[in-house]
């Protein structure tokens, strides 16, 4: 997995590649989790990500749960069919924040 | 697409236990599957199963601690019945204790199992036989 980070304002852009699995997963977290306790917006682009298994999908509910805690947002964006495929097979479409 | 004409395949590989391994362990699924004649959504979704258990194997039976030991992984389809084997040396699993959790409790972890039980037919944990520890069996109808 490789990632890049934007910024516009008050919104940081984490734009992740790659495959995410157990292995990446506390790489992920320390990208992430920083942000959200700066009470950015965070904005998760996962347009390049090919895989994601139930540790990413892990990343993605403490990412969400961590910022609703913190009163701010994730927000996944320009989601791959392979990503929102396990997404919905885990039930999260209502429940994460999807653009 | 119908699925006719699915090959017999019978292959194995080792993986040392690790989680820089996962990524192997797909590389192996994708390579066998990419024999099958079945379409790729299908693919994926058994990639993500067999990968699934195989972390599982890291993290509950060896509890994520470093090893030489290595895990058999082997995948066979007769007639479009698929079997996957899975074969370690890690801590006896109990069966008792294998639940995912209840899918409307959101929180982090316990999804590896539920999507596992939702791509297969069916979910057999035996006792291995020597000089394995855990035997895991998960198996799919492709004809279906």
């Amino acid at each position: 997995m490789t990632y890049k980070v934007t910024e516009e304002g008050n919104i940081s852009t984490v734009h992740l590649d790659g495959e995410i699995d157990m292995d990446v997963t506390e790489k992920a977290k320390e990208v992430i989790m920083p942000l959200i306790e700066a009470k950015k917006e965070v904005h998760l682009n996962l347009k390049e990500v090919q895989y994601m298994d139930s540790s990413g999908i892990s990343v993605l509910i403490e990412s969400h749960q961590k910022a609703m805690e913190l009163g701010t947002k994730v927000t996944l964006k320009e989601i791959s069919k392979s990503v929102l495929k396990v997404i919905m097979m885990a039930k999260l479409e209502q429940i994460l924040n999807l653009d | 697409m119908e699925q006719s004409h699915i090959a017999n395949v019978d292959e194995k590989r080792d993986f040392e236990v690790n989680s820089s391994n996962l990524k192997h362990v797909r590389s192996f699924c994708r390579e066998v599957f990419e024999k099958l004649n079945i379409n790729q959504e299908l693919k994926d979704e058994l990639v993500l199963a067999i990968a699934e258990a195989a972390q599982n194997i890291v993290k509950h039976a060896y509890n994520n601690e470093q090893t030489e030991d290595k895990m058999e992984i082997k995948i066979s389809v007769s007639d479009g019945h698929l079997e996957i084997g899975f074969f370690d040396k890690g801590r006896p699993v109990e069966k008792d204790k294998i639940r995912h959790r209840k899918i409307d409790d959101i929180k982090p972890g316990g999804l590896g199992t539920f999507f596992i039980q939702q791509i297969m037919d069916a979910v057999v944990f035996k006792e291995g036989e020597k000089p394995w520890i855990n035997h895991l069996i998960l198996s799919k109808n492709l004809n279906n």
